[in-house]
């Protein structure tokens, strides 16, 4: 596994953002994981590995970081990936609910990817979008204020 | 230097020093689990919550330094308060298998459990969050993650002491796991350090799992004989049989750690094969008999046929006793030998390629290297030796060895006499490390049947021989001779060695 001869170059410039050395490398690490997420569309172990000698720093290190955040998938995902905030806000304008409508309806559970390969459910950490709880973030973009089963029945419908 | 009160006493202190480490030069334990004196401060477990004058909110200790004139309250009812909750917090999911873990006896849950909280739990047992009991991480740890506090000092002994970064915490809150790369191994040539400074049961030594209840321990302060680095560790043992050896603070040598290599040094002290009773040829016979026989052996005898073989792996006190035995025969002929395994290993820190506690010793005292000289014909040696090395120095000739050896050996059949000694968990006296610096080892219990130390044997015979010395009846008496008698030693006594030891003259 390698990274391409751009997404090289990318890792590259990011370097030059932060100190040299260990300290430097070790900034980097989120920006390049999230190329390398970019590229091989999800962290592996292999594409940790990569990260690790791209960066010269020991898998274990990577490995902590890759499985803090909520936004590396350690496993490969549908085409939309629907990450669903599980913290307090959200939960307070109902998240809880919109999870169980959507394990019905797509027959999964978080962590989960349909048979058709087309929707992966997670429950994520805030998206910072309080305000506008509950938010589902659907690859990149946010959806909020998915309240009622009603609005994820118009939002799956728009991604079928 | 600034001035700090900790609990009205006040404590002069260097600058930069933290609250934890200038509440101790106060003689005032703050509590702590993620805090260690040798890793970087990580400030997680606020189990060190202190009361400082003038600020609102309760600080912890370990990632305070002092600043002149800073009060700080250590066991105020605010500060007890809050140690409270933490503890209460650090223990909602703990498993409490106390019964059958081996932190237990040593363990800073309990301490502090018993210490600053001794409430009853309100958080239902079956409630809590299970993680995996037996994690195999590598050749010397195993981790229980439900005991695990999430402290790190594990992760940060890694990464700043061994520099190799095998651990991390993975996911996060109630998830969170310590582990290594899946598929990976800690297997630091360091990595059971990990074990002695977890603070809790989560990480054990796999070697001393189960084996014995930490408070049947008894413990001696001694040095690792694994390498001429001289690491000052601890024995541990129980009636006997040794369980583990565990390093001693010495900020000269050590510091905190040792090598996972000089863990198992202990193995063959527990040995089956121990020489328990004096041998001449097959027989076993009663000390007095077989050093009659040596007396007998040697009457006559021109003292340019007689050499002393010493060892790098004996004490100072055995060595010099050899010498002053074999300066009374009238020979000077002193060599010694060491232990060479075939690819030792070594890195710039504290394993060292010479395998011998005491190379630099025995050397100081005039011993020289085996060399080609070949007109001995009768040995007195210090440890077992390939008898390739006996043949550099008398090949063709028929040889009488004298060995004093802790142990029955196969390959020691060219001995004639075998004399039983103590390997150095059994034994009273002193190493000189690679540094030149002298350092005590202690006898945690006594040599098997008629084990005795090389010193004391000598002193019987060198009675047989009617000669003044050797002449000794304890191993700080033996050193004071030999400081008087060896320039590099002089003004040495176990007293100033102490538990730290003491640099050579020169």
């Amino acid at each position: 596994m390698e990274f391409t001869p751009e997404n090289k170059k990318k890792i590259e410039e990011i370097l030059k953002r932060y100190p040299e050395g260990k300290v430097g490398r070790q900034a980097a690490l989120l920006p390049v994981l999230r190329l390398a997420q970019e590229q091989f569309g999800y962290l592996s172990e292999e594409a940790m590995l990569t990260v690790a000698q791209v960066l010269d720093l020991s898998p274990a290190s990577i490995y902590g970081v890759a499985t803090f955040y909520t936004l590396f998938n350690k496993k490969p995902v549908g085409k939309y990936h629907l990450q669903v905030c599980a913290n307090l806000s959200c939960c307070m304008e109902g998240a809880e609910k919109v999870v169980k409508h959507l394990e019905e309806k797509l027959g999964i559970v978080p962590g989960e990817t349909t048979a058709d390969n087309r929707f992966t459910l997670s429950e994520v950490e805030c998206l910072a979008a309080c305000g506008t709880g509950p938010v589902i973030q659907v690859n990149e973009n946010y959806h909020e204020k998915i309240k009622t089963p009603e609005d994820v029945d118009r939002l799956l419908e728009k991604l079928r | 230097m600034p001035k700090v009160t900790i609990d009205e006493k006040v404590v002069d202190v260097p600058e930069g020093t933290n609250l934890i480490e200038a509440a101790r030069l106060g003689g005032i334990e703050v509590p702590h689990y993620c805090y260690h004196p040798k890793l970087s401060v990580a400030g997680n477990c606020r189990m060190c919550l202190v009361e400082i004058e003038k600020q609102p909110k309760l600080q912890i200790a370990c990632n305070t330094k002092v600043a002149e004139g800073m009060v700080v309250k250590t066991q105020n009812p605010r500060v007890e308060k809050a140690r409270r909750s933490v503890l209460e917090f650090i223990l909602i999911n703990h498993p409490i298998d106390c019964p059958i873990c081996d932190q237990a006896g040593e363990c800073k849950l309990q301490e502090y459990y018993m210490k600053h909280d001794l409430a009853v739990s309100r958080f239902p047992i079956e409630e809590k969050v299970h993680k995996d009991k037996a994690v195999d991480l590598g050749p010397w740890v195993m981790l229980d993650m439900e005991r695990c506090i999430l402290c790190t000092r594990c992760v940060r002994f890694c990464q700043e002491v061994a520099e190799v970064n095998e651990l991390c915490v993975s996911e996060r809150g109630d998830h969170s796991t310590l582990t290594t790369f899946p598929g990976a191994k800690l297997e630091n040539p360091y990595s059971a350090n990990v074990v002695e400074i977890c603070p809790v049961g989560a990480l054990t030594n796999k070697d001393f799992r189960f084996k014995c209840r930490v408070w049947f321990l008894k413990r001696t302060e001694s040095v690792c004989p694994g390498c001429s680095m001289g690491c000052n560790i601890n024995i541990d043992q129980n009636e006997g049989e040794i369980h583990r050896l565990t390093p001693r603070v010495n900020e000269e040598v050590n510091e905190h750690w040792m090598c996972d290599e000089g863990r198992l040094t202990y193995k063959p002290v527990n040995q089956k094969n121990r020489l328990r009773f004096a041998k001449m040829g097959e027989k076993d016979l009663h000390p007095d008999e077989v050093l009659r026989a040596v007396r007998e052996m040697m009457t006559g005898v021109d003292p340019n046929l007689v050499c002393g073989i010493g060892s790098a792996q004996f004490t100072n006190e055995d060595n010099y006793a050899l010498a002053s035995f074999l300066k009374e025969l009238g020979s000077s002929h002193l060599f010694y030998h060491r232990f060479e395994p075939a690819h030792p290993s070594v890195d710039d820190y504290l394993i060292k390629a010479d395998k011998n506690p005491n190379t630099k010793g025995v050397s100081t005292l005039g011993f020289k290297e085996i060399g080609g000289d070949r007109r001995f014909k009768f040995f007195f040696v210090l440890g077992a030796l390939p008898e390739e090395a006996l043949n550099r120095i008398a090949l063709e000739q028929q040889k009488k060895v004298i060995l004093f050896n802790p142990w029955d050996e196969e390959t020691v059949h060219y001995a004639d006499t075998l004399l039983p000694v103590g390997t150095f968990a059994e034994t009273e006296g002193t190493f000189t490390n690679c540094q030149g610096r002298v350092q005590r080892i202690r006898a945690a219990f006594p040599p098997p049947g008629e084990g005795r130390p090389v010193w004391q044997w000598l002193t019987h015979l060198t009675r047989l021989f009617e000669k003044p010395a050797p002449n000794y009846t304890t191993a700080p008496a033996l050193f004071l001779s030999m400081a008087n008698q060896i320039a590099a030693f002089r003004g040495l006594d176990y007293e100033k060695i102490g538990n730290q030891g003491m640099l050579l003259k020169g």
